[in-house]
């Protein structure tokens, strides 16, 4: 299909807040993106004209913000409501090979809903993995470098060479990967042997480094994971803030043509537009 | 004509004494002098009854120093409002400036000092909140916050502080966290700000909340309504007994015993979950046109917003309290009229578009009630249950006070001997000291905790540098709309140290500061806006104060023809043990012709060429030099207006020509502290020699803050062309990018610092006092 069709649903509820800019991303990439209420998914306080469904669009994106105010824990709540909800929905949107995107709050749900990590099925029951609290304790803005790792599987970072290392800007309270403690290891391999690992934080030399390169103390250093089909992948940092050079931290000392983050957006457009 | 309730209270005032009065209004909280009350006696002898205790409380709150600035006003106009251009669009809540063809910005900085003061997290968190209403209200999307905070000393001795006085690192630890927990969860980049350490500050913080947004042109709301069929829709939050008489308690001095008060009810509580929405919700409705206009509700709840639109429509109104929804049962009918419950909007709604506007805000879960009602005569009359608890003539209750009230102006430190401490003997360890003091220190802490890019859309960013290394820098921009490169430079500055010694040279440099700060990234000053923090205005030279930083802010600001649309004044900042040191805050905007040829304040290249823009004076007054070392001198750094201009005009066309590689400005510190920091940003030492500048002590040449001064390292190859563009102001070519470590030298002397004990020295400060590791 032409890049101009790809139709990418944006689902916001309160609470979210990057929408403006990560729909901004796609629409410079070509595609067609509209910001869509949970509750217009769900029919629910809607006219006719403003209900929308979820089999209607090719990507899936939850963008980042504090949804519900990410009380009880980040993601929690919206997490809760689509599953309860609309997981039939979303497990045959999954298990067609629809891309669905996850960028900091939106990585954080996916987690919650267990479709990441997503290793033994598309959905797990209970979640398999966790954002915690950074280590610093605090809420961390700040640019970060990421190495891409995936050998191939992740549809989403495709136009990135394995080993290169692109900038974006982390801004989270709970960003740090982490795997049950009894299962750490298990899980940790079976992730590297399914190639799920997408990014991890680097420093300046390209090295896996601590805080702050690793503003969270994540395990392994890994900012972002995709699901063992490739299609669902979520990270923490924000690829929507570095999709124009101008964007980026230090970009007054070199201007790139483009942003890091672009190569995100492209890839995911590059393999729907080839699939379907 | 509805009765008045019979439930109502009617309150004995016809024939009160003049003790009477003193008693009532100290009772009921209103905050009214004798004269006023004497006023509102006379008014309602003229109706022939009693007031009701809804009136009485609405009027207290519509004619409060905060509410009608009554001090403020007379001094406001003659300098500041005065100054007027084309390119103001509307004077409202917030200040409506032309952008572009198609778009206009909105800009205002406001207190939320008593607050914070007492209970920091929420003070500053409700600050957050009001301020994004107020851009809000004129149909405008925040792009932009701006934090300028004031504490007493973080290392104050715990056992010195005075009993009700909370320890500066607990106010500061609660007012940042307030910013990071409203701000980040609103989703609206907190950009700019900054954050200043001062004995005064003690007992009185001063937090300062700016906002900048844009609207089309086309969705720009007044603060009004507009036929006399209008419905007002209340929107947002349900209405509690949080925050009432805010604006009262904000009217007065902070006391000791006054915190028990405050806590029981003054203070607001912040829900940003409920305000997020509610801001895409009425943006929303504005791009569809279902909306007549729109106001926040702030201080004064319902109280106010109803009577200022009403009137500013040329009607009045009639509401329907028992409609207002309730966080609680149980309130009265007085609580819920000037309740300041925190994510509330009130919109004015023509009655065929109140169907879509509920059904719009049902869809996004943002509560929408229609509450009222605009009515043809111009008064205001709320029935509660049917009943009628207020009615109030509009001219008389919006008309408040306005005062010319005593002032006097000191000019003893104009005769107070200088104390100038002896030159250093080691001026690399002078350096070392005053970049690791807290008010030039890394501000880090800080800043990564607030999210300063959310939207995409901050181009220049705050901490600006080689990654891992970057350093403060003079303004953030904004690129505001996708279609366009064109952006908005937003800077702050404040110099309470320049201010309690010359207050007029103060408010001088702070409209100087700011705009030099917007000129170091390649804007044009466009626009200012000011928070004004004083103390008791009632006291005469608390006012002498006052009136002489407006007219340095007004002198400067009428000179460069740059209009101030909104602004804000909050007095009564002073416990007992003595008052703030007067602190104009202003907030400046300028216009940047294309985002891509900004540039920041880090060193880029070895052998670049370093310039000094402006002239060094021996003006050492206020200085950090002598706040760290000790020492007096009158002579606070003046401002020459029309240097100031062209300097302004040269150094914009040189970064927008693209000749200046980087560039900051000269403040806090002096040249020694710009070089290092711009050192520190590139991660790339500095040679400069003073030698050939001005005849001063080399102290002075390294350390004076003399206003119209930039450090300018120029790409090689383009000398000529820089020096061509800035020939008409002092420049003059100071040493080069070199090395790894800053060296300046005078004459006789030198300094020299590795770049990693320079950077050890500026980074820790804060985070040695707050925790964490830079």
């Amino acid at each position: 299909m032409k890049v101009e069709d790809v139709k990418v649903c944006i689902l916001i509820i309160e609470g979210t807040n990057c929408e403006a800019e990560t729909s901004q991303a796609f629409r410079r990439s070509g595609a067609s993106a509209e910001i869509v209420h949970l509750k217009q998914l769900l029919g629910q306080d809607t006219k006719p004209e403003e209900t929308r469904k979820l089999e209607d669009y090719e990507i899936l994106v939850i963008p980042g913000g504090f949804s519900s105010g990410d009380y009880v824990r980040a993601g929690a709540i919206l997490a809760a409501r689509m599953k309860s909800r609309m997981e039939d929905e979303l497990v045959q949107f999954i298990d067609e090979g629809k891309p669905v995107l996850g960028i900091c709050n939106g990585f954080q749900i996916l987690v919650e809903l267990g479709v990441l990590p997503g290793i033994e099925s598309t959905m797990s029951r209970y979640p398999t993995a966790s954002l915690g609290w950074n280590d610093s304790g605090r809420f961390e803005c700040r640019p970060t470098l990421l190495e891409n790792w995936n050998k191939g599987k992740c549809i989403f970072t495709t136009k990135l060479e394995r080993g290169q290392i692109i900038q974006a800007p982390t801004a989270h309270a709970e960003g740090k990967f982490m795997l049950p403690k009894h299962r750490e290891k298990e899980l940790l391999d079976t992730l590297k042997d399914n190639d799920q690992i997408v990014f991890r934080y680097v420093d300046a030399e390209g090295q896996i480094a601590g805080y702050p390169w690793n503003p969270n103390g994540s395990l392994f250093g890994i900012a972002g994971i995709c699901n063992s089909e490739g299609n669902v992948f979520g990270m923490m940092p924000h690829p929507e803030r570095t999709y124009l050079g101008i964007q980026q931290a230090d970009w007054t000392r070199n201007v790139p043509d483009n942003g890091d983050g672009k190569a995100v957006f492209e890839s995911v457009l590059d393999h729907v537009t080839k699939k379907f | 004509m509805e009765e008045f309730s019979s439930e109502i209270r009617f309150v004995s005032l016809l024939d009160a004494s003049d003790d009477d009065m003193v008693l009532l209004s100290d009772e009921g909280g209103l905050a009214l002098d004798l004269a006023e009350m004497k006023r509102v006696q006379e008014y309602y002898r003229g109706k022939g009854r009693e007031p009701t205790d809804v009136e009485l409380q609405s009027i207290g709150q519509a004619w409060s120093e905060h509410c009608c600035y009554k001090s403020s006003k007379v001094f406001l106009k003659e300098y500041l409002m005065s100054i007027d251009t084309p390119s103001v669009i509307l004077r409202g809540d917030a200040g409506v400036v032309d952008f572009d063809e198609d778009h206009a910005y909105a800009l205002r900085i406001e207190s939320h000092n008593h607050p914070s003061a007492v209970e920091p997290y929420g003070g500053a968190a409700t600050g957050i909140g009001g301020i994004i209403r107020d851009v809000l209200c004129m149909g405008a999307q925040p792009v932009a916050l701006i934090d300028p905070l004031h504490f007493g000393p973080l290392d104050f001795p715990h056992d010195k502080l005075p009993k009700g006085v909370k320890h500066p690192r607990y106010l500061f630890e609660g007012v940042v966290a307030g910013i990071r927990d409203y701000g980040n969860r609103i989703g609206i980049p907190t950009v700019s700000g900054s954050v200043h350490f001062h004995d005064g500050y003690l007992g009185n913080c001063i937090i300062n909340v700016g906002c900048v947004g844009i609207a089309k042109k086309k969705n720009i709301l007044k603060n009004a309504v507009k036929t006399d069929s209008d419905v007002f829709i209340l929107v947002g939050g349900r209405t509690g007994r949080d925050g009432i008489h805010g604006v009262t308690y904000a009217s007065v001095e902070l006391t000791e015993d006054m915190e028990e008060e405050w806590m029981g009810g003054a203070v607001q509580l912040g829900d940003p979950i409920t305000k997020e929405p509610l801001i895409h919700t009425c943006l929303e409705a504005a791009e569809r046109g279902l909306l007549n206009g729109m106001k926040d509700l702030g201080g004064g709840g319902l109280s106010c917003v109803v009577g200022e639109m009403a009137l500013a429509g040329g009607f009045g109104a009639e509401v329907n309290l028992e409609k207002v929804p309730l966080k609680e049962e149980g309130l009265q009918p007085w609580e819920m009229w000037i309740s300041e419950s925190q994510e509330r909007m009130m919109l004015a709604v023509a009655p065929e578009k109140v169907d879509d506007v509920l059904h719009l805000f049902k869809l996004y879960d943002v509560l929408a009630t229609p509450i009222g009602r605009v009515i043809k005569d111009r008064i205001v009359r709320v029935l509660y249950e049917g009943k009628k608890i207020l009615e109030l003539d509009l001219d008389f209750y919006t008309a408040g006070p306005e005062y010319c009230r005593e002032y006097t102006h000191d000019t003893r430190y104009l005769e107070e001997p200088e104390a100038i401490p002896d030159e250093p003997e080691d001026y690399s360890k002078t350096i070392l000291k005053l970049i690791s003091s807290p008010n030039i220190a890394s501000k880090a802490w800080v800043i990564h905790q607030y999210d300063h890019e959310v939207r995409g859309a901050t181009v220049v960013k705050p901490l600006q540098g080689k990654m891992g290394y970057a350093c403060h820098g003079d303004a953030a921009v904004i690129k505001p709309l996708e279609h366009t490169f064109r952006g908005l430079a937003v800077a702050t500055a404040t110099n309470p140290t320049f201010s309690e010694i010359d207050p007029f040279r103060g408010g001088m440099s702070a409209v100087d500061e700011v705009c030099r700060n917007i000129a170091a990234v390649g804007g044009f000053p466009d626009s200012l806006t000011n928070c004004l923090n004083f103390g008791n205005p009632e006291k005469p030279d608390r006012l002498g104060l006052f009136r002489e930083t407006v007219r340095g802010i007004g002198h400067v600001a009428s000179h460069l023809g740059l209009p101030l649309p909104s602004g804000n004044v909050s007095f009564y900042n002073e416990t007992e043990h003595g008052h703030v040191p007067p602190t104009p805050v202003v907030l400046g905007v300028g216009k940047v012709p294309d985002v891509r040829r900004c540039i920041t304040s880090d060193l880029k290249e070895q052998d670049n060429p370093i310039f000094l823009i402006g002239d060094t004076k021996n003006e050492m007054g206020g200085s950090e030099y002598l706040r760290v070392f000790g020492g007096h001198s009158g002579t606070v750094p003046n401002v020459n207006v029309g240097m100031l201009k062209k300097s302004l005009h040269a150094v914009f066309r040189a970064v927008n020509e693209q000749t200046i590689a980087s560039c900051h400005d000269i403040s806090h510190g002096g040249i020694a502290i710009a070089i290092s920091e711009m050192a520190l940003g590139g991660d790339v030492g500095a040679f400069i020699d003073l030698s050939k500048t001005e005849r001063v002590p080399t102290s002075v040449k390294m350390f004076s803050e003399s206003n119209t001064r930039w450090l300018a390292e120029v790409w090689r190859g383009k000398e000529d062309r820089f020096l061509d563009i800035v020939s008409d102001v002092p420049v003059r070519k100071l040493g080069m990018v070199k090395g790894s470590s800053v060296i300046i030298a005078d004459s006789n002397v030198k300094a020299g610092i590795f770049l990693e004990d320079l950077s050890e020295a500026w980074k820790r400060t804060i985070y040695d006092y707050m925790g964490g590791t830079p």
